[in-house]
């Protein structure tokens, strides 16, 4: 069962007074089915970050439509986009994006206080998410007396405590040492493993190596894709490199 | 390297970070207005010349002192952000290989440039409106009205000494900030939370304690001269108490709310209480300062308007009638029908010439004489004072002995005493002995209480005093008449009292006031009736320099309301400004989070709310308790009437409550602009 289609998706950026037009999107179509994870990969300037603002209504689409559980994102109006966001939703950013002012474990209460539930129920969902993903003793600190890593893990945790219809992951590994990124995409394994969707936007190809499909855009269109099928990490790895080195040589030939 | 290069790199410093800088050198440049109009009204000839000049400069130099302390609050508070928002800069010059003495020239060239920027904008515009403001004063006064442009030398060195002072005080607070901070931690500590003061309970408790003492002072306090000497004692301990309070108590407050899972956990409270702890040690200082102007404002307000508009009630009580006069005569035995008779008879055919018929008229014969009161004992006898309590103001007393045939007159009662007895009207003292003694001589059985007489005998006197009817007068202060003070006068004085309404336009009241003083204020006048002197006041010709006195305390009164409600407007505009942008990313984060702009809006709400009106709860208690101090301080200048200096301070709590309200809806909207335009 697809939980998210996206059609024909058209985003034209122009200045304020319809100067330059630049195309962030030509035309991206896919499906994502239930309990799937797929990784999106583009160079810098493929339009990977538009499709993620607009899959997270943040940005608004100039044509297509993105249809996630049967609801339509461009029939939101804005003012119910954060309140939709946060009901189906869950992020993780590159930069963590954890505030301050909170301690790790206000943070990932967060998107549940922001829905009003009550504090007995955010406890216990808490006490089970922390203890998998390993954080229950840095609940109490501040983002800035604890590692990258650390951080990574509990806006992990902030992004799956509302039980979301997707995870969107922006370059999530982008921050973060190797050793901070293995266990993050182990950590994105075993959810994914327990039936969540996610979606991840990376251009580390070790990233994407551990999703069970990969997209490739380029030029705001969706140029391929690979599916894990029986593949092992590594032989993941090889195709999704050799993938990237055809689009790079392939790139330059399309160029006039 | 090249000489200008530090003056350099400090100058686009400030012009790159002129968002942060902007707010920063306004509070400079205002403060240093204000610390000179204050400074320049002090020594203005304006306000040495009026009457009570000497309270007025002596609250004028208060008032300059708690300017020069609110810059310097105020500065370090501002000036602590702007450090904060530039560690990463200099942080950054750190890594790439600026030593920290490069980086203290940097700091030192900006805060020189602030520092004359400030000081010559602020004393420009210090200039031109302390000008406005003396001749406001002037015009109110009616004085002669100069509009030569005056400089107070003076003034402009104690305003550059003082900044200079608090200016050097806050380059080194930013040297001591970079110097001990490494280049890491400088990067980072734009997103580090404040670290709770130490011992935080000992100031909370501290001050409590202070405050407490400060209110029972304040609240105990009897007579107005006690509470002149205590008055700015107890506004220094308020001040301290405020701050200590403010700082530990929204620290205490804030993780008490935080404990509290159900209210914590609410989408308001939990923003907004998250972000009151992250800078709660700013937030104390700053809500402190905003507390205490408030608190000054409104009770310059409250005090000067209603001697203003109590003016009215002052003077008919200081003058029962429209003509008053008083002759003090020789001896009590010039107090003799005859005398009296012949004199009244004298001053009526001055009156008559001016086809006046005294109205509402009445006049009694006095003796009075002061002196230290013990339980039912009274010493008047200069000789033997060491045998009683002269620590306090209080024992002192006026004492008035007014015969009962001359009360029973003019009160139009039927009272009668026998010898040895007396009525008695305390002023300003409870008197509840049976007995009155003398000198361990004569003695008086007190028969009645009296709850009211014609004339509140002087309401100008500090000093309480009590009026004894007495059956016969000349036999009553015989022994009192034998007394003399160190230099051999006589301690007694006798007096007679006449005073009259004349129905006549104020102009003609005041020819006749002229007249009766021309006619009777001769050597011979004196002479024939046994008079030492004669004192005729003129209701109107009074109205008018109580008018100008009182109408000149109302306008300081509001100037400096106006100095004071500037600088608190500058602390909340500054916290609105800083604190929106630090905040605007955190709101961006919780945005994606899935905060809807309704939710921003309301939780915004929530934290000014509590935040705002903190203060103005805590001014309006400091109020409440400064209420009976402040009403002594008023009878010094004649006001003894509760009823319009509760009214006038009620209405300018009203007024007040108004504008802060109008302030913060201001300020909270430009939060939520700066707050919620993210890109």
């Amino acid at each position: 069962m697809s939980i998210l289609d996206v059609y024909g998706l058209k985003k034209i950026y122009s200045s304020r007074f319809g100067g330059d037009r630049v195309t962030a999107l030509r035309n991206v179509t896919f499906h994502v089915e239930k309990g799937e994870y797929v990784a999106i990969m583009g160079e810098s300037g493929s339009g990977k970050t538009t499709l993620l603002n607009i899959l997270a209504a943040f940005d608004r689409p100039t044509n297509g439509s993105v249809i996630l559980d049967g609801n339509d994102l461009s029939k939101i109006r804005d003012s119910a986009a954060a309140a939709f966001r946060r009901n189906n939703l869950g992020f993780v950013f590159q930069e963590f994006n954890l505030l301050d002012t909170f301690t790790l474990k206000d943070n990932i209460y967060l998107p549940l206080v922001l829905a009003g539930r009550p504090h007995r129920e955010m406890k216990d969902k808490l006490l089970k998410i922390a203890a998998k993903l390993n954080i229950s003793e840095l609940l109490e600190k501040y983002p800035y007396e604890v590692s990258g890593g650390q951080k990574q893990r509990a806006a992990v945790a902030r992004a799956v405590i509302t039980d979301p219809k997707l995870i969107l992951a922006d370059e999530p590994t982008g921050a973060l040492d190797s050793r901070a990124t293995d266990e993050l995409l182990t950590l994105f394994k075993e959810i994914n493993a327990q039936g969540q969707t996610i979606l991840m936007v990376t251009h580390s190809i070790k990233a994407a190596s551990a999703a069970n499909r990969v997209l490739f855009i380029k030029d705001g269109e969706v140029f391929h894709q690979i599916y894990r099928g029986n593949d092992g990490n590594e032989q993941l790895y090889e195709k999704i490199s050799d993938t990237l080195t055809m689009l790079a040589t392939g790139g330059e030939k399309s160029e006039k | 390297m090249k000489a200008g290069l530090y003056p350099k790199l400090a100058l686009e410093g400030i012009l790159k970070n002129k968002r942060t800088y902007f707010p920063y050198v306004l509070t400079c440049v205002g403060m240093v207005a204000m610390y000179y109009i204050i400074g320049f009204l002090r020594y203005s000839y304006a306000v040495a010349n009026l009457p009570g000049s000497e309270t007025v400069s002596l609250i004028l130099s208060f008032g300059s002192w708690v300017i020069a302390f609110f810059s310097l609050i105020l500065l370090f508070y501002t000036n602590s952000f702007l450090i904060r928002c530039r560690k990463k800069e200099f942080g950054l010059y750190n890594i790439l290989g600026m030593g920290k003495a490069s980086i203290g020239k940097i700091l030192f060239f900006e805060t020189l440039i602030v520092a004359v920027f400030s000081l010559l904008a602020g004393l420009g515009i210090g200039i031109a409106l302390s000008k406005l403001a003396e001749l406001g004063l002037l015009n109110i006064m009616h004085g002669s009205v100069n509009y030569a442009f005056t400089l107070s030398p003076k003034v402009l060195k104690m305003t550059a000494l003082i900044f200079g002072v608090i200016f050097f005080l806050l380059f080194l607070s930013s040297i001591w900030q970079i110097r001990f901070t490494g280049a890491i931690a400088l990067l980072r500590s734009r997103d580090m939370g404040e670290k709770p003061p130490k011992a935080n309970w000992i100031f909370g408790v501290l001050g409590a304690l202070i405050l407490a003492v400060a209110y029972f002072l304040a609240v105990t306090i009897r007579d107005p001269l006690t509470a002149l000497a205590l008055f700015f004692a107890a506004v220094l301990m308020v001040i301290v108490a405020t701050y200590l309070l403010f700082i530990s108590g929204s620290v205490f407050f804030c993780r008490i709310l935080q404990k509290n899972k159900k209210y914590y956990y609410k989408t308001n409270h939990f923003i907004s209480v998250s972000s009151m702890v992250f800078r709660m040690k700013r937030n104390g200082a700053g809500l402190a300062s905003v507390c205490i102007l408030s608190t000054m404002v409104l009770v310059m307000l409250s005090s000067t308007s209603s001697l203003y508009f109590g003016s009215e009630s002052v003077i008919h009580s200081r003058y029962p009638r429209d003509i008053n006069m008083e002759s003090h005569m020789v001896s009590t035995e010039a107090l003799s029908d005859e005398n009296i008779h012949a004199l009244y008879d004298e001053i009526l055919s001055v009156v008559k010439k001016h086809n006046v018929t005294p109205k509402n008229f009445y006049h009694y014969r006095s003796v009075l004489i002061a002196g230290l009161i013990e339980g039912n004992r009274v010493e008047t006898d200069v000789s033997k004072l060491n045998n009683f309590d002269t620590d306090t103001l209080s024992n002192i007393c006026q004492f008035y002995f007014i015969p009962l045939s001359d009360y029973n007159r003019i009160m139009g009662t039927n009272e009668t005493l026998a010898d040895g007895e007396a009525m008695i009207y305390a002023f300003r003292r409870a008197y509840r002995e049976d007995t009155l003694c003398f000198n361990d001589g004569q003695s008086f059985k007190i028969k009645k209480q009296l709850d009211k007489f014609i004339k509140d005998t002087d309401p100008e006197a500090l000093t309480a005093s009590i009026t004894v009817i007495v059956p016969d007068l000349a036999k009553s202060v015989k022994e009192l008449d034998t007394l003399a003070d160190y230099n051999g006068d006589k301690m007694t004085e006798a007096v007679w009292t006449f005073e009259f309404d004349t129905g006549v336009q104020p102009e003609q009241q005041v020819q006749l006031y002229k007249e009766l003083r021309e006619t009777l204020r001769t050597s011979e006048m004196y002479e024939k009736y046994h008079m030492t002197s004669l004192q005729c006041e003129s209701l109107e010709l009074e109205r008018n320099s109580f008018y100008s006195l009182y109408g000149g305390l109302f306008y300081l009164g509001i100037t400096l309301s106006i100095v004071f409600v500037f600088a608190a407007v500058l602390i909340i505009y500054y916290k609105q400004i800083s604190e929106g942008y630090e905040d605007q990313a955190r709101f961006d984060i919780m945005k994606k989070v899935g905060l809807t702009r309704r939710e921003i809006k309301k939780s915004i709400n929530s934290q000014l709310l509590t935040v705002f009106f903190l203060p103005l709860v805590f001014s309006a208690c400091h109020l409440l308790f400064a209420f009976p101090i402040i009403r002594k301080l008023l009878t010094l200048f004649g006001l003894d009437n509760v009823g319009v200096f509760a009214t006038a301070t009620v209405v300018s709590f009203a007024i007040f409550a108004l504008f802060y309200t109008a302030v913060y809806r201001i300020t909270s909207n430009a939060y939520y602009h700066i707050v919620s335009d993210t890109k």
